[in-house]
């Protein structure tokens, strides 16, 4: 079987566990960006909408806040096993802004118009843009980090 | 394998995976797509089990999503299609690769099944005191099978 073969090769090689931790880090991401990008659509009146922002971030957050610690925790657990690669990393460091700058935004500005009771539909529109825009080049960021070395 | 050496022998596609934009921007778009689709997947299939979103029907959902999903897994397998193409002599030798189109058909086998009787029988399921069975084993296997297609993608990667 190739498949066992291959799955085999991967668990006695060390690499398994980086193969993991990436899973973990993108299933992660995936679901952590996927649940805001839901509210996004929402802000900006595609998708879910029959039901409020605020309601859609109430089902959401848990599972945003739980997939994103989970890609922290893989994120870290990257960095550290192989530190030398990413401190000399040109991109890497313009993910990490851009990640810093996409979480606090996040759970401010982004929260703060969310729950909003009757928000502009401009301003919601704006603010759910700027929140796929920052998202988006986190991911940017992370693929690139891996090319541009 | 000479079909394989053929495919990412052309000249396109050669250029494509030398060229040091094209195929990281590619790569991201496929899987920035993976995050805004899989979002939408997850939201349907947690749906289907009763787990969040209860004040919205099956229906709502379901309907309200559909053609994101579709716009997200368009752009998904024509992003897919040039990243394997033009790998295609690492690719074609590939457990993982094999075994990711695998899944893509088993996606393909359980949308043939459960469309007629879960995905455009969404009233009747909004009508059920209980989420029927039926929605239940639709929802946990597209989990499973998207989860394992989303790993098995991952460790293309990691064959040599």
């Amino acid at each position: 079987m190739p498949l066992q073969n291959a799955i085999g090769d991967a668990l006695n090689n060390a690499e398994w566990a980086f193969a993991l931790a990436e899973c973990v880090h993108i299933g992660g991401l995936a679901v952590g960006v996927g649940t805001i990008a839901l509210l996004d659509f929402r802000m900006l009146n595609l998708g879910l909408r029959r039901e409020t922002a605020g309601q859609i971030l109430r089902y959401t957050e848990l599972w945003t806040i739980i997939a994103l610690l989970f890609v922290m925790f893989s994120g870290v657990a990257l960095f550290l096993s192989q530190t030398d690669v990413y401190r000399v990393n040109l991109i890497f460091p313009l993910k990490m802004y851009a990640l810093a700058a996409a979480l606090i935004y996040n759970f401010t500005i982004h929260r703060k118009v969310a729950t909003m009771e009757n928000p502009p539909p401009v301003l919601s529109k704006l603010v759910a843009s700027v929140s796929l825009l920052l998202w988006i080049s986190v991911v940017f960021g992370g693929i690139f980090t891996g090319f541009l070395v | 394998m000479p079909t394989a050496h053929a495919i990412q022998s052309i000249d396109f596609l050669t250029a494509f995976s030398e060229s040091v934009l094209a195929y990281p921007i590619v790569l991201s778009i496929h899987l920035t797509c993976i995050a805004l689709f899989g979002g939408m997947i997850l939201a349907t299939d947690l749906r289907l089990l009763g787990l969040t979103f209860k004040s919205l029907t099956i229906t709502e959902v379901i309907t309200s999503l559909r053609p994101w999903k579709r716009v997200g897994g368009t752009i998904m397998i024509a992003m897919g299609l040039p990243l394997a193409a033009s790998k295609a002599e690492t690719y074609a030798p590939n457990p993982f690769f094999w075994t990711k189109m695998i899944i893509l058909g088993l996606i393909g086998v359980h949308a043939l099944i459960f469309r007629s009787i879960v995905y455009n029988k969404t009233e009747e399921l909004d009508q059920s005191p209980v989420i029927p069975t039926k929605a239940k084993v639709a929802a946990s296997l597209s989990l499973v099978l998207w989860t394992s297609m989303f790993v098995m993608g991952r460790l293309i990667a990691y064959w040599d």
